[in-house]
């Protein structure tokens, strides 16, 4: 006979409830960490094949050793160089500054997501009404990151192992899963760093900014110190020197993993402790939670885009003009130290710049800042998203606001902070070139700010098109997007690829400018795809329920 | 060719607008039919509530007026001007308030309130204030400071002061406490005062019932009732409760008595129709005290439901 059911006693419901919270963040950290490694993997054997491929007698190998073994210009870019005379040296090389960069951007995103993201949208205080504390439901949900790095790592081990089984390759597994582990180090740091800004701040967007802060001020301390001015010690003192110091694949240090490690504990518990003396959805940093009445702006749809885009573009901004200052003010001693070289010339016209000197090395400088600008063009497009994917837009929409003016003037708002960006890194560095006494004309290095847009613009076009046909994609397309194009162009950069392969990077598009003379019409060719990518995502969207996340 | 007209060229009819109209209005998510076959007038300046549990219908109906969801099939027109049509000219006359409001974190009540104002381009700032003070609201605070209640009340003040044609009030009660309840229905009454239409859906029948001349129900995404309160008592049974000296009748078989009820000596019984078969039946067996009242909205609506359990038990035993 079936038991009563107003009676019955209420059944344990899967696994153990206190581990919930480490379940629930495990399972996102896991998801986005295996992608990512996927993507570090597919570097690391990139670049591995494409050395073999490239270099393939020892006198190529030893010319690319003259050209960058000791080239403190590159260096300040791109990381110390060792060994570069065998497949281990070039790989760690290609990858390891860049991939650290990366992993570091995903761990604080992921880290201030999975914590203040996740307490901004209401859904800890569902689970802190069950059987855990906040301290409790912290720590769990680090040990739920931390399944995201070890997935991260996991992924990107077994693809590096594999790649180190090829004859020619030959890593040996120890070495292997060293490097995953230099690789996934930069991430761990960072996830911490999030999780311990996601303490001290109201909002996800301030504690992202908050890790930006700290990311900012590691690598601009690793520049200085891989710049060759006598402050190598300085490596010690951030994150990114410390991924430097273990020279995965060449020397193996273990030492530098001691700090790295250190850091991480100290974070984490300072974490676990700073959400047991706040409560619930409050910041450890007093929160202006009143403010007076600050009407400028909020006229209309355009204005409050304006509004709530302004920290993240001023921050971007000011990013993207120290960094330009920064290439300007070295582009003569740089510029110097790659003339001469052709290996070196060979390379940098893989990647896409041509000619001599100071403006060879800008034409690279400029790529990495177009890939920059493209970010902030994604970076438009999923805040756009976000308006309806949050519910914030129905408030607009149910007024006499048409969807066309409400999508259309976001499209031009980016389109004007896009250009206004552009015309901003050059003037920058045009200004560091000053500063440096590079000599470089103001026409010209303000043209090749220019020369950067098209790509971002044809971005922001592409994402116009999926928030009308396919919303709930925009954050993969757009990212996937730009994350392929600076894929093919890095690999593009080191080898003779298929050309039609190349042709699918965004940035393979643009012509190296200052390096040669912009090419307007592949720009205009960009604009205009944007351009009606857009026009057609905004008749989908006006034809379309408007739908969550 | 097509129909659209602009606002300038509509002549307001005889006897006035109908405020909403919809014609075979329907909205179908994958295989799920949410809303079937709607045919709905509502005239201006009266006060209609939605009823229906969740999933019936109610916002769907609601997002399809707005014209923020596409319909599958029908039409819908607020003042004459097609919701999907011209969606920005029928917007000019409606304010909508929400259920649960998800607004711009960064910015305060005030900064809320003049956006959302300049937007809609139509604001009373002097019912703004007094709107202000009769919830009982602290604008300076910044939105994600507020409770659940107080961005309810934030998005209420943002739809009312516009004093809008037509309300489309969607659950807009929802974290209020009792007295700021009793506030809501307080600017309700104001509204139909003032000729104002409001549409209103909602869980809480004694708000429908207080609140609106008709009443729609919804179940399963087709409206199965629709009329004023007398017109749907009408339609339904009468609630009566009997006290006995003595032993209690058997009042199975009388005609028109279903759901009878037995506690010690009392009876309680639902008729349809005439009430004189039952009195035949009760003057026979010394009824000491003898009770009756129409039903409530919730009786009315718990009807509907029941009903539907009953067939759905009927059928899984049939089963």
């Amino acid at each position: 006979m079936p038991a009563d059911p107003a009676v019955s006693a209420p059944a344990p419901a899967g696994r153990s409830p206190s581990t919930v919270m480490a379940r629930l963040t495990a399972k996102k950290a896991v998801r986005s960490g295996a992608l990512w490694g996927c993507f570090f993997g597919i570097c690391v054997a990139s670049s591995a094949l494409t050395y073999l491929s490239s270099y393939k007698t020892p006198a190529a190998r030893e010319k690319l050793v003259a050209s960058f073994g000791s080239n403190t210009a590159l260096a300040s870019l791109f990381g110390p160089a060792h060994q570069l005379q065998t497949v281990a040296g070039f790989t760690a090389y290609k990858v390891l500054g860049f991939l650290s960069i990366v992993g570091a951007v995903w761990g604080l995103l992921a880290g201030t997501r999975l914590l203040r993201g996740e307490e901004d949208a209401g859904r800890w205080e569902l689970l802190l009404a069950g059987q855990t504390t906040r301290r409790r439901a912290a720590a769990q949900a680090l040990a739920g990151l931390s399944a995201g790095v070890a997935a991260l790592f996991a992924v990107t081990a077994l693809v590096t192992v594999v790649t180190g089984r090829s004859s020619k390759v030959h890593f040996a597994v120890g070495e292997a899963l060293f490097f995953a582990l230099a690789l996934v180090c930069s991430a761990a740091v960072f996830l911490a760093v999030g999780a311990l800004a996601s303490q001290l701040a109201a909002t996800r967007r301030q504690a992202a900014a908050y890790a930006g802060y700290a990311f900012g001020a590691c690598y601009a301390l690793r520049m200085v110190a891989d710049s060759g001015v006598g402050l190598d010690w300085l490596r010690w003192a951030t994150p990114f020197g410390w991924v430097e110091l273990l020279q995965p694949l060449t020397a193996s240090d273990w030492l530098p993993l001691l700090p790295a490690a250190a850091l991480v504990v100290a974070l984490a518990g300072a974490t676990v402790y700073l959400a047991g003396t706040r409560d619930l959805g409050a910041s450890t940093f007093p929160d202006q939670s009143n403010a007076p009445l600050r009407p400028r702006l909020l006229n209309g749809a355009l204005g409050l885009a304006a509004r709530l885009m302004r920290p993240t573009v001023v921050a971007w901004g000011a990013a993207l003009a120290a960094t330009a200052f920064m290439f300007g003010f070295i582009a003569k001693p740089a510029g110097a130290a790659l003339s001469g070289s052709n290996s070196i010339n060979r390379v940098l016209s893989h990647l896409g710049a041509h000619g001599a000197g100071a403006k060879a090395y800008l034409g690279v400088a400029f790529l990495m800042m177009s890939i920059m600008l493209g970010f902030i063009g994604a970076g438009q497009v999923t805040a756009t998203r976000a308006e309806e994917a949050e519910g914030r837009l129905d408030h607009l929409l149910v007024r006499p606001l048409s969807r066309r003016s409400w999508l259309g003037g976001r499209v031009l708002e980016a389109t004007a902070v896009l250009v206004i960006s552009g015309l901003g890194v050059g003037a920058f560095t045009w200004l560091g070139g000053a500063s440096g006494h590079a000599g470089l004309p103001f026409s010209s290095v303000v043209e090749a700010g220019l020369n950067m847009v098209p790509p971002a613009l044809f971005v922001l076009g592409v994402g116009a098109l999926v928030i009308g046909v396919w919303p709930r994609a925009t954050s993969i397309v757009i990212y996937g997007l730009i994350v392929w194009s600076i894929l093919v162009t890095l690999v593009g950069g080191f080898s003779n690829n298929n050309h039609w392969l190349l042709d699918t990077s965004l940035f393979h598009q643009m012509a190296p400018a200052p390096a040669s003379a912009p090419n307007w019409t592949a720009g205009g060719v960009m604009i205009a795809i944007g351009a009606a990518a857009a026009m057609v995502g905004g008749a989908a969207f006006r034809h379309r329920d408007l739908v969550g996340e | 060719m097509t129909d659209v007209v602009s606002a300038a060229e509509r002549v307001k009819p005889q006897g006035g607008w109908t405020a909403i109209r919809t014609q075979g209005l329907s909205k179908r998510y994958g295989p799920v039919d949410a809303l079937k076959n709607l045919d709905l007038e509502v005239s201006e300046g009266e006060v209609v509530g939605y009823l229906g549990p969740n999933g019936a219908g109610k916002t769907t109906t609601i997002r399809l007026l707005l014209g923020l969801a596409r319909p599958t099939a029908g039409r819908a027109e607020i003042f004459g001007i097609d919701c999907q049509r011209q969606p920005v000219e029928a917007h000019r006359r409606v304010a909508y308030v929400p259920g649960e409001a998800s607004l711009w974190p960064s910015l305060t009540g005030a900064e809320t309130l003049h956006l959302l104002g300049r937007v809609h381009g139509r604001v009373d700032p002097v019912y703004r204030d007094e709107l202000i003070e009769r919830f009982d609201f602290d604008s300076s605070k910044k939105v994600r400071a507020y409770s659940k209640g107080n961005r309810q009340k934030l998005i209420l003040i943002a739809g009312l002061m516009t004093r809008a044609d037509l309300l489309l009030l969607d659950e807009p009660t929802v974290g209020l406490d009792p007295l700021m309840e009793q506030a809501f229905r307080h600017c309700i009454h104001e509204a139909r005062e003032r000729g104002q239409t409001v549409f209103l859906s909602s869980h809480i029948l004694s708000e429908i019932e207080a609140l609106c001349d008709r009443v729609g129900i919804l179940r399963e995404g087709a409206l199965v009732e629709m009329g004023t309160m007398a017109e749907l008592r009408h339609l339904s049974a009468l609630t009566v409760e009997a006290t006995f000296d003595g032993s209690v009748p058997d009042l199975t078989g009388v005609e028109g008595v279903s759901s009878i009820e037995t506690v010690g000596r009392v009876v309680r019984c639902q008729v349809r129709g005439s009430v004189e078969p039952l009195l035949q039946a009760l003057a026979v067996s010394g009824v000491h005290k003898l009770l009756s009242h129409e039903p409530s909205l919730e009786e009315l609506f718990l009807a509907h439901y029941g009903q539907r359990a009953e067939t759905e038990g009927a059928t899984a035993d049939a089963g």
